[in-house]
């Protein structure tokens, strides 16, 4: 090993000493590339614009005194209010339907010995797995149906796709942690099935029920090409397809405000994800309550 | 309540606490309920497989149909055309180019993530301080919205003020602004698709390092000590142990990241759009322009298709594994 290179550490303390330098220096780079770009996003949103587009600088910190302008021009002369409304709305949505229909049958499928859930729950994951490019074609031709075409709500219609199998597939990890007793006494005190789950498993399953609900928020802020295909109108797109395509116009950058429309809403949304990451591998790997 | 047994006085209310063994094994119960459960069960299972039935199976099958018709974003009607749109795509030089900057764009960025996934994963397994926040860090890149970070990047990318290029002005590796030694790096058709890929790298490294962890982790340390004691060198308990025990999560972790790559479309289209010219073209953004913005649905819907096949190997060994997997 590397040791015969390095002086050979003499005490205990040297050798742990020589160990955290190692693993110090191997994790910086990590770190520095996985933060630097979001870094670079943040403070070219407060930077003003003569500070910006010039490279005889050191651009790594304010030039300028730091501005708010961006941030203004966005709120007054974008659509990105009304974006930022579409997006909760959106979401609101999603996670209800979400909510109704992934929480029972994840239950159904993890708890009631129904003959085929096994394969009910492996084409449910399943479909987790079809990719929007190959769907989002044929559900155009669904969303113009409904006449939903130019309105965030053909993404209400179609983000449950995705958040409806990802979370019946965690609500079905989550059941299988509840006690069997659980149910088993509230039959005991005659609860019938409708009952015991109701009344019994849904109160100790709040942490699982959360959790889709973020999951549904969190998945739903990382779609682009369904907003892009079925979303025409400026004013009725989300914040990840609204910033992209209406901020930028032509050859013509307003980094300041790009940045500043990213990382505003995108930051929280990394945060949130970020305290439910190990969730969501587990959700994926099937290792749910391992 | 009809329930074959019941605890307490029903007329009264008066419930009593009966010690579980005095009562019907819950299996019994469940069997004399059959008819009850059956019902309540696909009642609760029933709107989650309507929604996932109507929205994603029937389109997929849809989609096959449109393949093979002349759909058009105008037109309500679509006739029967057979293979033709198939035929149409193979003569298209973009499909070819898209095709294979497709395959291109996912061997090399799955090689790089996997090996900077396994560093960041074994430096991880390590004990330090600060590793907490060190982790929550460089998750970031996994966790923001695709096309939020994709934009920081092509704002990095700039063709003037490209803050890379700043910094490998001043390391010297690059000629000054204007030159053919300054790299624009979305607009040179050469360096395009490797500007890509390096977003999408950097975007799944820590999604590769975080599904690695989370399999090492699931390896207890007393089977490890076990080996050991018996005699297993470090090579053999890896080989014996770890790597068939870490197996089946690893090839989750490969297929969603398969998945995701292969069918994503927002990296190359925010940055370049497909070009310059056909540089950067891959088959989701090639379906998107033929498919809505040219309105040829069935073509587009064709070109999609050519996916199924690049995606099937990671599915089918997927599906393998989940079988065999009891969960």
């Amino acid at each position: 090993m590397s040791t015969s290179v390095l002086a050979r550490p003499r005490t205990a303390r040297q050798k742990e000493t020589r160990r955290l330098v190692l693993i110090y220096a191997g994790i910086t780079p990590f770190v520095l590339v996985a933060v630097f770009p979001i870094y670079w996003m943040a403070i070219t949103a407060f930077k003003q614009d003569p500070d910006l587009y010039r490279m005889d600088n050191i651009p790594f910190w304010f030039n300028l005194a730091p501005t708010l302008q961006h941030f203004k021009t966005l709120f007054y002369q974008t659509n990105y209010g009304a974006w930022i409304s579409n997006t909760m709305t959106i979401s609101v949505w999603v996670a209800l339907i979400t909510l109704l229909t992934a929480v029972p049958a994840g239950y159904a499928l993890a708890r009631l010995r129904l003959p085929g859930a096994e394969n009910a729950g492996i084409g449910i994951f399943m479909s987790y797995l079809v990719p929007p490019i190959i769907l989002f074609l044929p559900l155009s031709r669904v969303v113009a149906l409904l006449g939903l075409q130019d309105s965030w709500w053909a993404l209400v219609l179609v983000y449950p796709t995705f958040t409806i199998p990802f979370c019946t597939w965690l609500m079905m990890g989550f059941f299988k942690t509840v006690p069997m007793e659980m149910e088993e006494a509230a039959r005991v005190d005659g609860c019938g099935f409708f009952g015991a789950f109701v009344r019994v498993v849904l109160p100790v399953s709040v942490p699982g029920v959360l959790t889709s609900v973020i999951f549904a928020f969190t998945l739903s802020m990382q779609d682009f090409l369904y907003g892009l295909a079925f979303v025409a109108p400026g004013d009725q797109k989300p914040v990840p397809v609204g910033v992209p395509t209406e901020l930028i116009r032509g050859d013509v950058y307003y980094w300041g405000s790009l940045m500043g429309a990213a990382l505003l809403v995108g930051l929280p949304v990394a945060i949130l994800y970020n305290f439910f990451l190990d969730r969501f591998i587990q959700g994926i790997t099937g290792g749910v309550g391992k | 309540m009809t329930s074959t047994f019941q605890a307490g006085d029903p007329e009264t209310g008066v419930r009593v606490a009966v010690p579980l063994g005095a009562l019907p094994r819950s299996g019994a119960w469940f069997r004399s309920q059959s008819a009850r459960r059956l019902g309540f069960g696909y009642a609760l299972l029933a709107p989650a497989a309507l929604y996932v039935t109507l929205l994603v199976a029937v389109p997929f099958l849809f989609s096959l149909y449109l393949a093979v018709s002349d759909a058009t974003v105008g037109e309500q009607m679509a006739g029967f055309i057979g293979l033709e749109n198939f035929k149409a795509a193979l003569e298209m030089d973009s499909f070819w180019i898209a095709l294979r900057n497709s395959v291109v764009f996912f061997v090399v960025a799955a090689v790089l993530k996997s090996l900077l996934g396994t560093s960041l994963a074994f430096l991880l397994l390590q004990e330090f301080r600060g590793k907490k926040l060190v982790r929550a860090l460089v998750v970031i890149p996994f966790t923001l919205p695709v096309a939020i970070s994709v934009l920081g990047w092509k704002w990095m990318y700039d063709s003037q003020f490209s803050v890379v290029n700043w910094v490998l002005s001043r390391l010297g590796l690059i000629g000054a602004y204007g030159t053919d030694a300054w790299p624009v790096w979305l607009g040179d058709p050469r360096l395009a698709l490797v500007a890509c890929i390096l977003v999408n790298v950097w975007r799944t490294f820590p999604f590769s390092a975080i599904v690695l962890l989370a399999g090492f982790t699931s390896v207890p340390n007393e089977v490890l000590d076990a080996a050991k004691v018996d005699g297993c060198s470090f090579l053999q308990r890896f080989h014996n142990i770890v790597v068939p025990m870490i197996f089946p999560i690893l090839m989750v972790g490969f297929l969603f990241d398969t998945v995701f790559t292969l069918s994503d479309l927002s990296v190359v289209y925010i940055l370049t759009q497909g070009g310059p010219g056909n540089a950067t073209q891959i088959l989701p953004v090639l379906a998107y322009q033929i498919g809505i913005q040219a309105g040829n649905l069935g073509r587009g819907a064709a070109i999609a298709l050519f996916l199924v096949p690049l995606l099937a190997p990671a599915i089918f060994v997927f599906l393998r594994n989940l079988k065999r997997r009891e969960y």
